[in-house]
């Protein structure tokens, strides 16, 4: 066998072995959108044959009744905005904390280490009454603070920040402050710019979490102002019957940013190779 | 002197870095959670905020004769020793399989971490086909009776309930651990690699030799978060099972908000939250422990 | 530069964080002096949003300068998250002024005092055109705490291609309804190719107390006595586990999924089913093809007939300022003509007898075998300040028993615990 059918029949497993599993992890979300295009009496029709994949006769007629039953558009742009407000805060606000403990020496490093893992574990469900009188409190109720402020300082984007930046060389950082950067310069022109890949990841980890959130907003925001699209699409529960064709829909609406996010970003995965070059 | 200005100016910055983040980090975290402790010692019944009494360690010694929370103590453990290492592999060799540079690559990146956008609302639906014990309307019992093998209750039966919530999880959550690894991978210098091939390293020793510890600090942190996550398992219970049956999968989160919520008892639950906070805690500071050394 | 928009946000947020505690108290009254009068209720399809805003315009038309009448819709999902709101607007004393909430939970707020009477909101001439169904529904220790537009039923529907197959008969009256045994051959004969012969709502949730207490009232018990104080006795007397054990045969048969996939019935996979009312017009509307029918629900061996019934219901909230405009809003909301349009709208029963003389279509099959149903033999969810614990405990007792744990054993455990919520909370009251 030459190195060359070799490689072909590497590439050949490589193609077909990733996408039967892909299949098997993509499966839901082709039924979601295959559901979004029948009518309703098609769509629990033949639940347990793979005709549940494959609409008979598509049509946008589901998508039709989102649109003109809701104000889809306001209810995407709302999340959009309040999501986009907490991420770039997100973002900066912890990636700062998780440098400082990664590569600075001060008081109380190891304290502010121990609580960030701690406040990890605390779940959101024993929280969420307390968080909830304290937005009234501050009334804050049914603004946009209470969705974005108490998000903003996350344990979770605190310490894998921190995680990465200790793999970053201290010899890059040592010849910056020999050409005269300070700490916080250093930070800003060294640092944070070859660290795309992880600001990338934690936005994209953030833009699912926050995008599918349904719990809190149900709690602090009450009509139609500033109502996400999770809380949109949930108006479609309804009274019984429930019609899953406009939920489908309207699902599958709401899955088009995350995935558009996702691919837009990928390149932060493929350059990243490219730039790590430095290290070395 | 250079040192020691140096130092100071270190410091300085440091405080000026981790400021906004303590700041907020205590006025909404540490400050509700607080809050959630000081409600385990009272009688907080939901509906009666204008009734609430200091009740001591009730609650505690209550919990601690609760059979249903020491089951929902087993049932987390279980899930929890099952479903890390089962996710984080499972997460590594996916990053794995698509960390090539070939043509077409994101597309499968974009499908396996597709479990993470897709609704439990659609999951559920789908799994519920799945796994229906039923083997005319299941299609993994149609499978195992055309096998020739007796049909598996999956979430109806409790032997099986909880070991079925285990791979339903790997499977939607390995997306979200695959693409850290991803960044880490990327992190890797590729001249390592090179050297190691030079070397006559195959593909098995390149990944024991560079890889591996390559991504140290991220599979430490991977695996730290898996814990955690896996610890405040809620969702497929809530949506899937409802706790049963027979408690199968009555998790300790599932039983905060039950009892707090549902059943109104949220002085009572606030204490279950507040043992299971110190139940995290110790098993988060072993592991650093652990992986440290 | 950098150092200096930081020092802006740390002092912002510092600013921020200072002013915990200066909330401020609401004043309900608006800049033209009228009441505000807020509604929360359940978002809705498009023809009841639209009733909303119609009536509301309508409303405050006629209350310039006095009433100025507003709704919040809130995003139900499963009930159990619009509660979750509710529980959290309570914390802050946040409620609304009127709170729609489901029937059985009408109980829960009065016993804590979160809603208010209503006793003198209609005279007793008016009060009488309400089903008594309803208006059971919405009292607790005698008082009315709600009152609602719309009913529910479940009724048993057949395939009627199936049953002629297996040559089932059909019950044309109530009197002929078909008794447990009679459900049980017709499920067992039903079940082949695929088919399972009937199904049961499954939900894991508030469908199993909604549908399973008939079996209980069928059988000559409840699941809590009379006065909502006590399940013990009750939901685990000889005659529940009877009714349990009867539900549990029809699973182990093979003859009900415990987990029913999706629309089974609709879709030729479930002979029969225990269906909401609600599906009368899903059938009508989605499935044209299906040869349908409806029957009432199945009797015990000599019980007592017996229906599901239930709707949300709208409660004054002790957070009002303006009693008597709260009381206005209601005796408008609930009138004659709008009980009708609104229940017209979201094609269920209306609440008001009177209504039925305008919504002809109750007075043909198959929607007037709901009517019957409702006004014969219909039987609210218990009254009980701990229904939130007994119909958690109850569904779940349900699903252990299909899975095999004694019935017995099972409701006794779901009777302990209902009983010791009550005695913790109410019993001393």
């Amino acid at each position: 066998m030459t190195q060359k059918q070799r490689k072909q029949i590497g590439s050949l497993a490589f193609y077909i072995g990733n996408t039967v599993i892909a299949l098997i992890f993509v499966s839901p979300l082709i039924w979601m959108i295959a559901a979004s295009l029948k009518p309703e009496a098609e769509i629990f029709k033949g639940l347990n044959s793979i005709s549940t994949f494959v609409p008979k006769a598509a049509s946008l007629a589901n998508y039709q009744e989102v649109f003109s039953r809701i104000n889809m558009w306001k209810f995407i742009f709302n999340s959009l905005f309040y999501v986009m407000v907490i991420i770039v805060l997100d973002l900066f606000v912890n990636s700062l904390c998780g440098y400082a403990l990664a590569k600075f020496e001060f008081k109380g490093k190891n304290a502010l280490l121990t609580l960030v893992i701690s406040l990890m574990v605390f779940p959101a469900e024993a929280i969420m009454l307390p968080m909830y009188r304290e937005m009234a409190d501050l009334g804050w109720i049914n603004t946009w603070a209470s969705l974005i402020v108490p998000f903003i300082a996350k344990c979770f984007s605190i310490y894998m920040f921190r995680q990465f930046f200790l793999d970053i060389p201290n010899d890059l950082l040592e010849a910056a402050k020999i050409d005269g950067c300070g700490p916080v310069k250093t930070f800003f022109r060294v640092v944070a710019p070859i660290s795309g890949t992880v600001y990338a990841t934690i936005l994209i980890l953030d833009f699912v979490a926050h995008w599918n959130d349904f719990m809190w907003p149900l709690l602090v925001v009450t009509g139609e102002e500033k109502r996400t699209v999770q809380l949109a699409i949930q108006t479609f529960f309804g009274s019984k019957p429930i019609n899953y064709g406009p939920i489908m829909a309207s699902l599958t609406v709401s899955a088009i940013p995350m995935l558009l996010m996702f691919v837009f970003l990928q390149k932060y995965y493929v350059e990243g190779i490219a730039s790590t070059g430095i290290k070395g | 002197m250079q040192v020691s200005v140096d130092k100071k100016s270190e410091r300085k910055a440091a405080y000026l870095f981790i400021i906004p983040a303590v700041v907020l980090l205590a006025a909404f975290l540490l400050y509700p959670a607080l809050q959630t402790v000081r409600y385990a010692f009272t009688d907080y019944n939901i509906m009666r905020p204008d009734r609430i009494k200091f009740c001591g360690f009730n609650n505690f010694i209550e919990l601690f004769q609760d059979k249903d929370f020491w089951i929902a103590v087993k049932n987390t453990l279980h899930f929890t020793i099952l479903v890390v290492p089962f996710q984080t592999v499972l997460a590594l060799a996916l990053a794995l399989l698509i960390s090539s540079r070939r043509k077409g690559v994101s597309i499968f990146r974009a499908a396996y971490f597709s479990p993470q956008v897709t609704s439990m609302v659609v999951v559920a639906i789908l799994w519920t086909v799945l796994y229906n014990s039923n083997p005319n309307s299941g299609l993994l019992n149609a499978l195992l009776v055309n096998l020739g093998m007796e049909p598996c209750g999956f979430l109806n039966d409790p032997k099986s309930a909880m070991n079925s919530i285990v791979f339903m999880s790997a499977w939607q959550g390995a997306g979200y651990q695959m693409m850290i690894f991803l960044a880490g991978l990327q992190g890797i210098p590729k001249d390592q690699y090179e050297a190691a091939s030079i070397d006559g390293a195959g593909k098995i020793k390149s990944f024991l030799y560079v890889t591996l510890p390559g991504l140290k600090n991220v599979i430490s942190y991977v695996i730290m978060i898996t814990v955690i996550q896996a610890m405040k398992l809620f969702t497929q219970p809530y949506v899937m099972t409802k706790g049963g049956p027979q408690n199968a999968t009555r998790t300790l989160v599932y039983y905060v908000y039950e009892q707090g919520f549902q059943k109104r008892n949220f002085g009572y639950a606030c204490a279950v939250a507040a043992v299971f906070f110190v139940i995290v805690i110790s098993l988060s500071v072993g592991m650093k422990k652990i992986i440290k050394a | 530069m950098k150092k200096r928009v930081v020092a802006a946000v740390l002092t912002a947020m510092l600013a921020g964080s200072l002013c915990v505690g200066c909330g401020q108290v609401k004043e309900r009254v608006n800049e033209d002096g009228e009441s505000v009068i807020t509604v929360w209720s359940p978002t809705d399809e498009p023809a009841i949003e639209e009733w909303w805003t119609e009536k509301i315009d309508a409303f405050n038309q006629a209350h310039k300068g006095r009433i100025h009448l507003q709704r919040e819709a809130i995003v139900r999902a499963d009930s159990y998250a619009y509660e979750d709101k509710i529980n959290a607007a309570i914390t802050s004393n946040d409620l609304p002024d009127i709170l729609f909430v489901d029937g059985p939970t009408v109980s829960v707020y009065a016993a804590n005092e979160i809603t208010l009477p209503l006793d003198d909101l209609f005279t007793e001439a008016e009060w009488d055109d309400f089903l008594d169904s309803s208006k059971q529904q919405n009292t607790y220790d005698g008082k009315i705490y709600a009152v609602g537009a719309t009913e529910s039923s479940v009724a048993l529907f057949y395939n009627a291609d199936m049953l002629e197959e297996a040559g089932i008969r059909i019950p044309q009256s109530k009197e002929e309804a078909w008794t447990w045994t009679e459900f049980y051959e017709a499920a067992k004969k039903l079940t082949k190719d695929g088919v399972v012969g009937t199904n049961i709502i499954m939900d894991k949730g508030e469908g199993l107390p909604y549908v399973l207490e008939q079996f209980w009232i069928s059988n000559g018990t409840d699941l809590v006595s009379e006065d909502g104080s006590q399940a013990d006795g009750y939901i685990n007397s000889p005659e529940g586990v009877e009714a349990a054990e009867f539900l549990n045969s029809l699973i182990q048969g093979g003859y009900a999924n415990i987990d029913p996939i999706q629309k089974e019935f609709h879709n030729e996979r479930a002979a029969t089913m225990l269906g909401g009312s609600w599906e009368v017009a899903t059938l009508e509307n989605d499935y044209p093809d299906l040869n349908w029918g409806i029957t009432y629900f199945p009797v015990a061996e000599n019980g007592i007939l017996s229906s599901p019934t239930g709707d949300w219901a709208a409660s004054v909230t002790k957070n009002t300022q303006d009693m008597e405009a709260a009381k206005e809003v209601l005796r408008f909301l609930f009138s004659e003509e709008n009980v009708t349009t609104y229940a017209k709208a979201i094609s269920k029963p209306p609440t008001r007898k009177s209504s039925y003389d305008v919504l002809t279509e109750y007075n043909e099959y198959p929607r007037s075998m709901i009517k019957e149903q409702l006004m014969e033999t219909g039987h609210p969810r218990p009254r009980t300040p701990s229904y939130s614990v007994l119909s958690a405990e109850f569904s779940e007792a349900m699903l252990n028993i299909f899975t095999g744990v004694d019935a017995k054993e099972a409701l006794d455990a779901a009777a302990a615990a209902t009983d010791k919520d009550y005695n913790k909370y109410y019993a001393q009251e």
